[in-house]
């Protein structure tokens, strides 16, 4: 990884608001967020249940839109995109790894993996190399003898690993990491937290939230989330 | 890709589905049996009623009419017509196995009336069927003696020797059947004799048949001035030779063909000379005597091939108007094509199908609601998946499809599956009936009510097309609202939910 790779901004929100309304009240969740991430970086969001970490990841992949303020990533606001230059956004430029795995259970390990390529519609990647690629990450994360296996066969653990390697699968710029510890063991979290050490030795942008001071320590930087407002 | 590779996962590894599919199949089939049989049963009476009417026919009042020679002679020499046969029917009462029952007596020409209807196809006795009927009746390990053998072998000798066919044709007595008193024959629809039943198989035992027995059939004679005579009831003694069966069981039950010009006799239809003048001495009849043509009750009309119904019509009509014109003492005489004349019965029918058809879309609607729910069950099990797939860039328009293409699947199969059964049991219906009586003794068509003595059925491919293609349609449309739902739903929502 070279320094100008490090010094370059690839995301950016600039006074990123998020309200809610509920029950007829409105929910500040995000009160004017202006943060970067540099190519290659490990950033950690940290912060508490509720503190609105989620909703800014959520906001960083376009998953959601933001009621004021701007998402820019590579000089572009992804909220100006049309629905689908966005689709291709999540498809193509970033990775989501969720708390939950959100894994298709009626998938196969394998297939969890290849379903994000298929999702590109990229006719010119064929399926074999798709899968052959699949079969390579899942090798690399250790799952190379669970490939048939069905999520409901699968440890937690090996759940998240099929869950980053299919966030990887499409090559993204960024890793959206939303807790990915948060519902293992020490043991098994540690061996996840260990792939992403090595996906960012290897130059992957990485931009986790978690609730986790010792997780947030091994990011390059951390930024602290406090009822929507960044710490400063 | 994706879209193909869920719908299939979805299919094999959800039960919810299944009910879907099921609902779809039962429907099509549900509406296929349906359609096939009303349709089966139309197709039947129309051929039916064409068969035993011919085409068009001319008819007067009960007192029948005269010149039918003239006319049938007028109308063969026009390239339109194809054959004419005159018939005389009234009511009376046959007395067989001295059981005295009520009859349609029908006098015919045997060989004209078989060119305008399938009459010699509809006699049930041939030679060669009689004789495999007795065979079976009659087993060989049963002719235990060396005299039982020879008085069997006798007794079929005699049979093979007669010619039933020529005997239906001609009302001819075969020798063995030759009685004093008796000179000639008759056929009785097959249903007319009560013994007369079926085997297993459905078809009549020779055991019970009167053939060769003798009949006597009484009926009334009336004037041409349309009162009864005051003469007695005319009575005749015929020996029954054949048996027709036109698969009509109201003609069946009820019909008695004898010789045309023997009914006519009986009638007092026939040809007579009458006399004005007579020999006050002797009492003979003196001068020339005036002719009293026969008359007819109908002349059966049957059209070229190909030659539309409404031009054999129209043939018929102008040729009676010529013959009308000459002859202005005609009583007045009718012309109704076969449609004409059962129109009723098949405008019923016809609007009977159409009824049906109408309540068992009505029907159909509530598959495509129950497939609705289904598919908003299953998206609502989905919610979180729907929420990772648009995470991984799954567009709204590709998540519909998802459903879409889900409900199209349900519809495919459920209505080839619907399309297999209804066919399997359309094609098997009489079979199936006859099994239900075996085992249960229950019998759903029952002759007497129907008119046929079978279930009448026919797979329409027409209407085998569309009834799969609204089927497939119901479950896409019913597929609809859940996919645009489905395709609405908010992300992040989807993934926060429990």
């Amino acid at each position: 990884m070279t320094a100008t790779a490090k010094q370059t901004t690839i995301l950016q929100t600039q006074n990123l608001h998020k309200t809610y309304r509920t029950g007829g009240e409105d929910l500040h969740i995000l009160q004017g967020v202006d943060m970067n991430v540099k190519s290659g970086e490990w950033l950690a969001i940290l912060g508490a249940s509720g503190s609105g970490k989620s909703t800014l990841l959520h906001l960083l992949g376009g998953l959601d839109r933001p009621s004021q303020g701007n998402v820019t990533y590579t000089q572009q606001n992804i909220y100006q995109l049309s629905r689908s230059a966005i689709n291709q956004y999540r498809n193509h430029e970033v990775g989501f790894v969720f708390q939950f795995y959100h894994l298709l259970p009626e998938l196969s390990a394998l297939e969890n993996v290849t379903i994000a390529g298929m999702i590109s519609g990229n006719k010119q990647a064929s399926s074999a190399k798709r899968k052959e690629r699949a079969q390579m990450l899942l090798d690399q994360l250790g799952m190379s003898h669970r490939l048939r296996h069905r999520p409901n066969k699968l440890s937690g653990g090996e759940r998240q690993r099929v869950a980053i390697a299919r966030a990887l699968l499409n090559e993204p710029k960024v890793l959206l990491a939303d807790e990915p510890t948060g519902n293992l063991d020490a043991d098994t979290g540690q061996q996840i937290l260990d792939l992403f050490i090595n996906l960012h030795k290897q130059g992957q942008t990485i931009v986790m939230v978690t609730h986790d001071q010792h997780v947030a320590d091994l990011a390059d930087r951390q930024l602290v989330l406090e009822r929507g407002k960044l710490k400063s | 890709m994706y879209i193909s590779l869920l719908i299939s996962k979805y299919l094999r590894r959800k039960l919810a589905p299944m009910f879907a599919a099921m609902a779809v199949t039962l429907c099509t089939a549900m509406v296929i049996i349906v359609i096939s049989v009303m349709g089966g049963f139309l197709d039947m009476m129309r051929a039916a009623a064409q068969t035993l009417t011919g085409q068009v026919t001319i008819y007067s009042d009960v007192t029948g009419f005269a010149g039918h020679q003239e006319i049938a002679k007028r109308l063969l020499i026009q390239p339109e017509i194809e054959s004419a046969a005159p018939l005389v029917r009234s009511y009376g009462l046959i007395k067989l196995h001295e059981s005295t029952q009520t009859v349609e007596v029908v006098g015919i020409e045997p060989e004209s009336f078989n060119t305008v209807t399938n009459y010699q196809s509809s006699l049930y006795w041939d030679n060669q069927h009689f004789l495999n009927m007795l065979d079976k009746q009659i087993p060989q390990e049963e002719l235990t003696s060396p005299e039982l053998k020879k008085r069997y072998a006798d007794y079929k000798a005699a049979y093979e020797k007669m010619d039933l066919d020529d005997a239906g044709m001609n009302f001819t007595i075969p020798d063995i059947w030759v009685r004093e008193g008796i000179e000639q024959g008759c056929v009785l629809g097959i249903a007319v004799n009560p013994w007369n039943l079926r085997n297993s198989e459905g078809k009549y035992d020779v055991a019970n048949t009167a053939l060769g027995l003798p009949m006597t059939i009484t009926v009334l004679p009336m004037t041409q001035g349309g009162s009864i005579q005051t003469l007695s009831p005319a009575t005749a003694r015929f020996t029954l030779v054949n048996e027709f069966k036109s698969g009509l069981y109201d003609i069946d039950s009820n019909r008695i063909y004898v010789p045309m010009a023997k009914l006519q006799a009986m009638l007092d239809m026939h040809q007579q000379k009458i006399w004005d003048k007579f020999d006050p001495q002797t009492g003979q009849p003196v001068g020339d005597a005036t002719i009293k043509p026969d008359r007819v009750s109908e002349l059966m009309i049957k059209g070229k091939d190909g030659v539309p119904l409404a031009d054999v019509k129209a043939t018929v009509t102008r040729v009676l108007q010529s013959y009308l014109a000459e002859h202005p003492n005609t009583p007045s005489l009718w012309i109704q094509t076969w449609q004409e004349r059962h129109a009723t019965l098949l405008g019923a029918v016809e609007r009977e199908k159409g009824m049906l058809t109408i309540l068992f879309a009505i029907i159909s609607l509530v598959a495509v609601a129950m497939i609705g729910v289904i598919f908003y069950m299953i998206v609502q099990q989905k919610t979180k998946d729907i929420g990772t797939l648009r995470a991984l860039g799954a567009s709204r328009k590709g998540i519909a499809s998802i459903f879409l293409g889900y409900g199209l699947s349900v519809g495919i199969i459920g209505s080839m599956v619907g399309l297999a059964l209804a066919a399997s049991i359309v094609l098997n219906l009489n079979e199936i009936q006859d099994l239900l009586f075996v085992w249960f003794g229950f019998k759903m068509w029952n002759p007497q009510i129907y008119y046929f003595d079978r279930i009448p059925s026919q797979l329409d491919h027409m209407e085998v097309t569309v009834i799969v293609i609204c089927a497939i349609l119901s479950s896409v449309v019913g597929a609809i609202v859940p996919a645009i739902l489905a395709a609405i739903q908010d992300p992040v929502e989807s993934l926060r939910y429990e």
